[in-house]
């Protein structure tokens, strides 16, 4: 008994010793390990991006790095894969500080790379742009994203970013469903809306959506621009003029939205499922079309298991697309020449076809290099979209926190609490409020 | 017979209750094994055909794990010591030595421990920016050793306010002076109390998110939960390999709270007794 208590006291002893030494051994370490970060010199090039690395972009910027290397000898690319959200959440933050990379990959649009450039946070690259061709070889469309005036409103103004692939909306159809139903794939809107009716005849709810995310907000804006213009674009957009969202564009969106909800070509279960749950029933056959973006295009290559097609939106000129996120050089940068001679790299041709041959859309590749036949399809349509000045933005770039009001306030349309001209009512207040006065 | 009868409603509630616990963990295990085509074609709840290990293998050596591990223990491990000797000294202080005002000192620390950590997160990057401390783990220790200490310290003042007086009185008439009594005294009776302490600041801090992302940039100096981040791109995600990347980041807690479950038992049961 008694050596039984005097052995629990000693092994308690030595925990707490043990304990002792493991905190501050910890503590020890703690400090020491923490002087990496800020070191740059002209041998280094501190890079980070998000896309994952079997991505079109993943693929192609790995290769821009091993010829960057290549051609400056004793220099390296100490290259860090971030979070979306991390980059999303605390960019302010960390480029205001001392601990900036050299060059990152940053989000396009007047709420992100906009509001870094209104703060004086970014590099005018203005001079660079068009010392070594960039602004040459952007389309218009594409262009608009890299430019923001002291405002930060994109579209005009100085350089701020230079993007290296596009992505545009599409239609993507499940030919073995279209197949097995005695459907033809549709080449105009009215084949589309009758072949939407036959498949509701089938049983079958012909098109996948998304309402809790940005799918069934993409549908509303896409009817929208097959009655616009780029003038309706660029008032919506840039600011050009006033928006007035019961005009004949916007009211036709709506009615016609809450029309096919009735019809039931879109279901109404939809109204709170996410954007993956619409690309999965898609990819597992169980909805014939779906419109959505290139992001998905390498994905569904790899895993639709059925003979499928692509095709712009019906009886538009217009679709939501645009530039893709942008090279941005930190003001705080300490290595910007290597900077601007790494995008001056990945603007080459070799890695946009590179980046285009792996399912991405470049800006500025040779279109007789790309071999993979599906590839090539995708960046066709965009050519032709990119040759019609076709790209018009996203529904919810205009106004900051817009995205959440047109999802909710869409929702609200789709369970049939709000009609579509309270609907657009909404839509216009919220809009208002948020938008820049000129 | 009847009192077996009588558990048996008992118990297959807590079966209900423990499988409820179990199956989102299942659901991540599950999913982790799987292919993406796999995932695509049978959605999330079917059963894997076949061991897939790539996805925690190429997710293992995206991030350099190892590296995100080691860190994740440094911070954890030194925040639950510290803490644990923090809330010690402080509720030594407050629930023993009755200092004046104690009760707005506890009101004080309850709020600091209502805070949101979106109203620190400016604060807290200003402040460690001024003093050269940003991106390092010792600022993420700092501050989660202060925030979990102020837990803790309300926690034990007020088991410490219950302290039998007695022990203290007959330690003071044997000669200990205040220290001896924190340390040969007070500190070994409550020792499971510390111990539950500990085995919570050590998880809690391994589960924190926003300030490691927010005080953590260099991928070097990044927490395992910071890590699972990387995975959610900007319009896709990669489900399989989101749930390889859970089960990689869960286990080591798991693993943790097995290793200490009889400490968290017996500081319970402490408890109970009283």
């Amino acid at each position: 008994m008694l050596t039984a208590r005097r052995r629990m006291t000693a092994r308690r002893r030595m925990t707490t010793v043990a304990a002792a030494i493991l905190g501050g051994s910890l503590l020890v370490s703690a400090c020491g390990g923490s002087g990496g970060g800020g070191s740059s010199d002209a041998k280094t090039l501190k890079l980070w991006h998000y896309e994952g690395p079997d991505s079109a972009m993943g693929v192609a910027w790995n290769e821009a790095i091993k010829e960057f290397e290549a051609k400056h000898p004793g220099v390296k690319v100490k290259f860090e894969e971030k979070g979306f959200e991390q980059i999303q959440k605390t960019a302010p933050m960390i480029l205001n500080s001392s601990d900036v990379p050299d060059i990152m990959e940053y989000n396009k649009g007047n709420a992100t790379a906009g509001a870094l450039a209104k703060q004086g946070l970014l590099t005018d690259l203005t001079a660079e742009a068009t010392k070594r061709g960039w602004d040459k070889k952007l389309s218009a469309g594409v262009r608009t994203t890299s430019m923001y005036d002291t405002n930060g409103v994109m579209g005009s103004g100085k350089w701020y970013g230079v993007p290296n692939y596009a992505e545009y909306t599409m239609v993507f159809y499940n030919k073995d469903l279209f197949k097995k139903y005695g459907i033809a794939e549709p080449k105009t809107f009215d084949e589309l809306t009758a072949a939407m009716d036959k498949f509701v005849a089938k049983g079958v709810t012909p098109l996948a959506n998304a309402g809790a995310e940005y799918m069934a907000q993409q549908y509303l804006y896409q009817l929208a621009l097959s009655k616009a213009d780029r003038s309706w674009v660029d008032k919506y957009e840039l600011y050009k003029g006033k928006t007035d969202f019961h005009d004949a564009a916007w009211t036709y969106a709506a009615d016609t939205f809450a029309d096919w909800l009735k019809k039931g070509y879109i279901s109404k279960k939809s109204t709170s499922t996410k954007a993956e749950d619409a690309g999965v029933s898609w990819i597992q056959g169980k909805a014939p079309i779906l419109f959505s973006g290139s992001w998905w295009y390498g994905r569904f290559q790899t895993e639709a298991k059925f003979d499928w097609d692509s095709a712009l939106w019906p009886g538009s000129n217009l679709t939501l697309g645009s530039g893709g996120n942008i090279w941005v050089v930190p003001k705080n940068a300490k290595n910007k020449d290597l900077a601007y001679d790494f995008i001056d790299i990945t603007m080459s041709k070799k890695i946009q076809n590179l980046l285009g041959n792996k399912g991405g859309i470049p800006v500025a590749a040779d279109t007789s290099a790309i071999t993979d036949p599906k590839s090539k399809q995708l960046i066709d349509n965009f050519n032709t979209l990119s040759g019609r000045d076709g790209l018009a933005f996203y529904p919810d770039w205009p106004v900051n926190g817009f995205y959440d009001v047109l999802v909710s306030e869409t929702q609200k349309l789709m369970t049939g609490s709000e009609k579509p001209d309270a609907y657009l009512s909404a839509l216009q207040q919220a809009y208002d409020k948020g938008a820049p006065t000129k | 017979m009847t009192t077996a009868l009588r558990r048996y409603p008992v118990l297959i509630a807590l079966c209900i209750a423990a499988l409820f616990m179990v199956v989102p963990f299942l659901i991540v295990a599950v999913n982790a094994v799987k292919s993406p085509t796999e995932y695509s074609q049978n959605g999330p709840l079917s059963l894997p055909e076949g061991l897939y290990l790539d996805g925690l293998k190429s997710f293992w050596q995206r991030v350099d794990f190892g590296q995100k591990l080691v860190n994740s223990v440094l911070i954890s491990g030194s925040v639950a010591v510290l803490a644990a000797i923090l809330s010690v000294l402080n509720a030594y202080a407050i629930g023993i030595g009755r200092i004046k005002g104690r009760t707005w000192v506890l009101a004080f620390f309850v709020l600091a421990n209502m805070l949101p950590q979106e109203a620190l997160v400016y604060p807290i990057y200003y402040l460690s920016k001024q003093v050269g401390l940003y991106d390092t783990r010792l600022s993420v220790i700092i501050v989660f050793t202060v925030i979990q200490a102020a837990f803790g310290t309300y926690l034990l003042s007020s088991v410490l306010g219950q302290f039998p007086r007695e022990i203290i009185e007959a330690a003071r008439i044997d000669g200990a002076d205040k220290w001896q009594v924190l340390w040969r005294i007070v500190v070994p009776v409550s020792r499971p109390t510390i111990g539950v302490l500990l085995v919570f600041f050590f998880i809690w801090t391994w589960n924190e998110f926003l300030l490691p992302l927010v005080m953590l940039i260099s991928n070097d100096n990044q927490t395992v939960s910071v890590a699972l981040g990387v995975l959610q791109g900007q319009r896709l995600m990669d489900a399989t390999m989101t749930n390889a990347a859970a089960l990689l980041g869960v286990l080591p807690a798991i693993v943790f709270f097995l290793v200490f479950q009889r400490t968290l038992t017996r500081g319970i049961a402490v408890g109970a007794v009283k």
